[in-house]
């Protein structure tokens, strides 16, 4: 059981923070820059290749495989962009791309000297398939004839999965009851199979209603809905296995 | 105390060093180009932000028609306004907007990550991808907009909606009141991302 599969609802956290600004540092910026252009040049896409040397795959569910498997603790020390910095910086090391000791001696270089210039290299076709990704996106639906178990108005109840590694399924919907609230048109896939948890191949999606006081019994506010988009693998019929509709 | 709990005294002049090294390392491998990283945070300033969904929303506060084609079939409505190319791309790929009434507050979240708009609200805002909004506001709502500045009263109901699958949402806040001889443009300036987003509303001033 990971922590941060389990955010929503706890308690005992304090205020929030109401920070308008995206990047609260500088670097900030710089590592948002490097993950969309990985996002953007992994093999998986259909775009036209480039002389750019990156040949594996780093989607969104790399990133988030990688701050779900930190001690949780430290998900919640770092900052939003401190955590893709260690993450990103430990793929590109495990896969090759860069060494520690050679990403840690340039460290070293620019923190003695923080003006010290970037190399000047590079093909603008890199640049160009960077924009054309940002532009055309990478839509997860699929035209594949599908089975969509319920309807808007079913009762459903949501398993409670395996999640090893990664999943999209937020916990504190799990084992609970909800009602179906809309049936997206279509059949969409996730980022990378999730194994165990169940998804990645092109599935419905359905939008289901969830009661806070079901939720947490006598502890959610009063006069509220939760709704939560969830892949058709997380959502089940009622215990009895028949259909039902909420009243 | 544990060392898990103590950060390192320079902790932001590390992580400048640190990612400037990782990107001259990138450069230099051959991986990105020199303009890559200035290419995408240049895009988020002229082509995927904010200023497309103010646009977006000072529509539908002057045409109701096409605010009920917006939450009815939001990607197709939007492909109607003249906006840059890329309204459907990343991460806007599926989006829905909802729409507060008097009697209907919205609340977009995300409490797996941080799933946000990016061609009409570009990136997220701190607050968004704070643990601990992420955490408080599925459960006690109110609590939270009363901390954003926004106390709501009793009998207006709160939608919140988790985003955890291929939707991106956003809010169509409410026109405010004394905006009838503003004009489009002038509405645009009204409409920030946090009330895109449900922690705020729109003002007339």
């Amino acid at each position: 059981m990971k922590l941060q599969h389990f955010l929503g609802g706890l308690e005992g956290l304090g205020s929030v923070s109401t920070e308008t600004r995206v990047f609260v540092e500088p670097w900030e910026k710089r590592i948002f820059g490097i993950h969309t252009a990985m996002m953007a040049l992994s093999a998986q896409l259909p775009l036209p290749t480039t002389p750019s040397v990156f040949n594996t795959i780093w989607t969104w569910a790399d990133l988030r495989k990688g701050a779900e498997s930190l001690n949780p603790f430290d998900y919640f020390k770092f900052r939003y962009y401190e955590k893709w910095l260690g993450g990103i910086s430990g793929y590109f090391i495990e896969r090759g791309y860069i060494t520690a000791e050679e990403l840690n001696a340039l460290t070293d270089e620019y923190y003695q000297d923080p003006s010290k210039p970037l190399p000047v290299a590079g093909d603008a076709a890199i640049d160009e398939r960077v924009v054309q990704y940002l532009v055309e996106g990478d839509s997860p639906r699929r035209d594949v004839t599908i089975t969509v178990d319920f309807s808007v108005g079913d009762m459903v109840r949501i398993k409670n999965v395996p999640s090893v590694e990664h999943t999209r399924l937020p916990g504190f919907l799990r084992n609970k009851t909800g009602t179906v609230e809309t049936v997206y048109p279509g059949a969409y896939t996730y980022l990378c199979d999730t194994g165990p948890d169940g998804i990645g191949p092109a599935m419905a999606v359905y939008c289901v209603h969830f009661d806070p006081a079901e939720l947490w019994p006598d502890n959610a506010e009063p006069n509220f809905s939760l709704y939560a988009d969830l892949y058709a693998h997380y959502v089940a019929a009622m215990d009895n296995g028949t259909t039902v509709k909420a009243t | 105390m544990s060392e898990r709990f103590i950060y390192c005294e320079d902790r932001e002049a590390y992580s400048t060093a640190r990612v400037r090294a990782l990107e001259a390392l990138l450069i230099k491998k051959g991986v990105i180009t020199e303009r890559t990283v200035d290419t995408v945070l240049e895009f988020f300033e002229t082509k995927m932000g904010p200023f497309n969904g103010a646009k977006i929303v000072a529509r539908a506060w002057v045409d109701p028609a096409f605010r009920e084609r917006l939450l009815a079939d939001t990607p197709k409505a939007i492909a109607e306004l003249d906006l840059p190319d890329g309204m459907a791309g990343a991460e806007g790929e599926h989006m829905r907007a909802v729409a507060n009434t008097p009697g209907v507050h919205n609340l977009i979240i995300c409490t797996l990550c941080s799933c946000y708009p990016w061609p009409v609200l570009g990136l997220p805002p701190y607050w968004y991808k704070d643990p601990t909004f992420r955490s408080r506001a599925a459960r006690e709502p109110r609590a939270v907009l009363d901390e954003f500045g926004l106390p709501l009263a009793k009998n207006i109901k709160i939608k919140v909606w988790d985003s955890s699958a291929q939707i991106r949402w956003f809010v169509v806040p409410e026109r405010p009141e004394g905006t009838d001889a503003m004009w489009e443009g002038e509405l645009e300036a009204l409409v920030t991302p946090e009330a895109m987003m449900g922690v705020a509303v729109s003002k007339a001033t």
